[in-house]
């Protein structure tokens, strides 16, 4: 169906792609694994449109893809969803899938015939959409994802192509998109995933292809192969079993991994306690009661899926939003005693507290703002920077290049260069950099692992790990089962809201999965 | 891309830093000949000589002595003004309202520039001065809390505060600050303590002009070399990071417009100091409106105001000797000014990145996610396709 033949593509002087073959037969699921920057995304941007190869062309069922038109490209029936969605933030979900000439096919773009033919189309996938006429503004970004998808399947594409569709799907969504993706390609189409997870990519794919550092270094049928050789297709001889290891066991498979035996927390000291934290907004209770402690040296996780009060709890914690009633307090709760808009200043402050973003893109780094700067966002660098006012740009300069050096940020230009040029693991490695560049005693991250491949992954939770054996607290909110149960000691789920701390005889995906999706404890 | 991280980084650097100084004056140059050449098409089309209309206007404006000092005098105003733009909007705050922060910071300055009889010369002037920054600031603020207390959106309010300063002078000069006889719309004239030294006369060259400069480095300096223009900028940028790493917002967005209205507001008073002596209602031409192509033109950079300023305010000059000498309209000049805008902007876009590129290899638009450069891909990687 879609077929490529020696694509290259240069980007001044990197080298993206290098003679690239892929073949994506019909009837097919084909799985795209690969290490940031091994040119995955760039290589679906051609497929896309959004990108003119230097070298090397793309047919689709036999017919030449014009290079470098999106608008020929989807006329040619095909169809993208990318990691960070594209759509228009002010306006309502409606109106976005009209936009995308999504209807009733007549192609007038009525926002109503969208939502009808939508709700039919997340009935088919099991999503949950939106409330009618909700703009994204201030939706999740699995919401967003959702939609894109929708948005996608909504061209009746022959070729769908989606970037990390899963990573912020819940379980209960993921059987019913996963079996989706199968009906899809019963349909005839040729379905291209690209993913970091490669139980997923094995477990629903048909053919796999492995690029490296922008070379295609393996093609094979999915039965054909396990997740420890195309982990070492993947990394080269720099792969270990070890590193393979936690990825073997996903979720799909469904099975409990062991406790990862952390001591006991509740020996140590508690470095952060929450009590009764509430939100309101208008009548509806976005946060219900939140209370939790973190001790020194343990990493906790908060299992849930987005959209059930993640956003609004480090929204909280990272001072952008005032809790209607409730106490933050850094050590124990009798320590000192202080609530609401004192409390986060407080933190503030102390530099005790460090919030890493979900979305790294919009609210964790400014694209267009050098590394260093970036870096100097964090209030504590900002402050060790700053004598009377007045920024020492050589010294904070030279202090993100040992950040780049000490946490392998790949980067071509150094601390000058700007945040955007990076690639998505070595911005998410800058984020997490920057986090512990102000020597916080807690750093609470959200979805840390979106969109990394396993080296990148892993390097993160290595540096959480040695946060915590360093004596910090790490509090982890994520959907990610593997990560979580791989990571965490104390396991929260937050649903709708509510924050339940979870039993021994819970540490199992399925078991979770339920409490996320509501199920009383 | 491990190894090679810090050493050609420093190496770079100094190539990068010699790019980065020869590109301005490069697309300068190449900026220059494309207008020329668009403008001798338009004269050529109205029927003038594109020749005598360039001489006329280089004449007008840096033609002797007495021309060139016009020139900066006329470009000075445009400077404050220009600042006071250009330092708002790093913080995407569309501040259009410099016109009417100019006119009350005049205001402020005439309305106690007659009472100073009795001061030391310095004393007054930096009177005259405060009274000016202390009107602008005002009116900056008033816009600044708006948005940031109502969330009322600031290129609205500034624009609508424009018409409030205008008819506030024009109410001062026909009521409270009218001159004793009455006969002309406009106030008494300030003491003499409070007139600026004029340098070289016969020249209008003033005191004005050097403090503008100065204002100007100083502005660069601010954004570029403090925290607090750090967060400015970063709050430009991106808001939502911004409200996220717990930058002050509110405080900001007020703080800013504030001192954007009190830059404006000191041009107002060196206006009134140095050259009209009184309150006129016709004090500005419409500065605070030019300003925001004046800062457009210079990419909001404080320093390369200085220069975009002078660039407008020689056109200015020059379209009179224009007129006189070649009989063409000083509309022409308006057009003059909409073609050299939109010429830079088309560069803005286009020429200056290919420029880049070419000088430093670096990608004129890059995309989001270059990829890893594959520089250290080991010799024999195997392409193992395996089909059943």
């Amino acid at each position: 169906m879609l077929e490529a033949r020696g694509i290259t593509r240069r980007f001044a002087r990197t080298l993206a792609l290098d003679g690239v073959d892929f073949h994506a037969r019909a009837g097919e699921i084909h799985a795209l694994v690969g290490e940031n920057g091994a040119g995955k995304s760039t290589l679906i941007k051609i497929f896309a449109g959004r990108l003119k190869p230097d070298a090397g062309r793309v047919t689709i069922a036999g017919e030449p893809l014009a290079a470098g038109s999106a608008n020929r490209a989807r006329a040619a029936g095909v169809a993208a969803v990318y990691q960070s969605p594209m759509l228009f933030e002010r306006m309502t979900w409606e109106e976005n899938l009209a936009l995308a000439g999504f209807g009733d096919g007549t192609g007038a773009r009525d926002p109503r015939a969208a939502a009808a033919r939508a709700a039919a189309l997340a009935r088919d996938l099991g999503f949950v959409l939106p409330p009618a006429g909700a703009t994204l503004e201030r939706r999740s970004v699995a919401d967003r994802v959702r939609l894109e998808i929708i948005r996608a399947l909504g061209a009746d594409p022959r070729v769908l192509i989606l970037d990390e569709p899963t990573g912020l799907l819940a379980p209960a969504e993921l059987a019913a998109f996963l079996a989706m993706l199968r009906r899809l390609r019963g349909a005839g189409r040729a379905v291209v995933i690209v993913t970091h997870k490669l139980a997923e990519a094995i477990a629903v794919a048909d053919r796999i292809t492995v690029l490296r550092r922008g070379r295609r270094v393996a093609e094979c049928r999915a039965a054909a192969t396990d997740a420890a050789e195309l982990a070492h297709l993947m990394l080269g001889d720099l792969a270990s079993a070890q590193r393979a290891a936690p990825v073997a066991d996903a979720r799909i498979e469904g099975q409990a991994v062991a406790d990862p035996g952390t001591t006991d927390p509740r020996c140590a000291a508690p470095v952060l306690t929450v009590e009764a934290l509430t939100l309101d907004d208008g009548a509806r209770r976005l946060l219900d009661s939140i209370g939790f402690t973190l001790t020194a040296g343990e990493i906790a996780g908060v299992a849930g899926v987005d959209g059930n009060g993640q956003a609004e709890l480090i929204e909280v914690l990272a001072g952008m939003r005032t809790p209607g009633a409730g106490r933050i307090v850094m050590g124990r709760a009798d320590d000192d005693a202080s609530s609401g808009g004192a409390a986060r200043s407080a933190l503030r402050s102390a530099g005790g507290l460090a919030v890493i973003a979900q979305n790294r893109d919009s609210d964790g780094l400014i694209l267009d703002m050098t590394l260093w700067e970036n870096i100097l966002l964090a209030r504590p660098v900002r402050t060790r920077f700053t004598r009377r006012g007045w920024l020492q740009r050589s010294r904070a300069a030279a202090f993100c290049g040992e950040l780049l050096e000490r946490f392998q940020i790949r980067t071509a230009t150094g601390p000058a260069g700007l945040a955007g040029a990076l690639s998505g693991g070595n911005r998410q490695r800058l984020a997490v950099a920057r986090a512990m560049a102000g020597a916080p005693r807690v750093i609470v991250a959200h979805d840390i692992g979106r969109g990394l491949d396993l080296r990148a992954a892993e390097a993160v939770r290595q540096m959480l790990r040695e946060f915590a054996a360093a004596g910090g607290a790490v509090m982890l909110i994520s959907g990610d089962l593997d990560e979580l149960l791989e990571l965490c000691g104390r396991l929260y789920v937050l649903s709708g809201g509510r924050l339940i701390e979870t039993a021994a005889g819970d540490r199992d995906p399925a078991r979770l999965g339920l409490l996320m999706a509501g199920a009383a404890s | 891309m491990s190894a090679p991280r810090s050493a050609p980084a420093r190496g770079g650097s100094a190539i990068a830093r010699l790019a980065a100084a020869i590109r301005p004056v490069a697309a300068l140059i190449l900026f220059a000949v494309v207008i020329a050449i668009v403008l001798a098409l338009v004269l050529l089309t109205l029927g003038a000589s594109p020749v005598e209309v360039f001489a006329d206007l280089w004449r007008g404006a840096f033609g002797d002595w007495l021309a060139l000092t016009d020139t900066l005098v006329k470009s000075t105003p445009l400077i404050f003004t220009g600042l006071a733009v250009a330092v708002a909007f790093q913080g995407a705050l569309w501040n259009i309202g410099a016109e009417g922060q100019l006119l009350i910071g005049a205001l402020a300055a005439g309305a106690i520039g007659p009472a100073l009889g009795g001061w030391p010369h310095g004393a007054a002037i930096v009177a005259m001065l405060a009274a000016g920054a202390g009107g602008g600031a005002l009116w900056g603020a008033i816009a600044g809390g708006l948005r940031a207390r109502r969330e009322v959106n600031e290129v609205i309010s500034t624009i609508m505060l424009n018409f409030v300063a205008a008819q506030v002078l024009s109410f001062a000069v026909h009521g409270p600050l009218m001159e004793a006889s009455g006969a002309f719309p406009a106030s008494a004239p300030i003491a003499a303590a409070a007139t600026f030294d004029v340098y070289l006369a016969p020249s209008r060259l003033n005191f004005g002009m050097l403090l503008a400069a100065g204002l100007a480095v100083a502005c660069y300096l601010g954004l570029f070399h403090t925290a607090a223009g750090f967060q400015l900028r970063a709050l430009g940028r991106n808001r939502r990071a911004s409200a996220f790493f717990g930058i002050p917002i509110a405080r900001m967005t007020i703080g800013t417009l504030a001192l954007a209205g009190a830059i404006a507001g000191v041009g107002g008073a060196v206006q009134v100091s140095a050259i009209t002596h009184r309150l006129y209602e016709t004090l500005s031409p419409g500065w605070g409106y030019e300003a925001i192509a004046v800062a457009l033109v210079a990419r909001l950079n404080p320093l390369a105001i200085v220069p975009a300023a002078v660039l407008f305010g020689a056109l200015d000059n020059g379209s009179q000797a224009m007129q006189r000498a070649a009989g063409v309209s000083p509309e022409l000049v308006y057009v003059i000014q909409a073609l050299v805008i939109l010429t830079l902007l088309a560069f803005d876009a286009s020429a200056t990145g290919a420029l880049r590129a070419a000088i430093l290899g670096a990608p004129a638009a890059g995309p989001d996610d270059p990829g890893a450069p594959p520089a250290a891909l080991p010799p024999a990687a195997p392409i193992a396709t395996r089909d059943a």
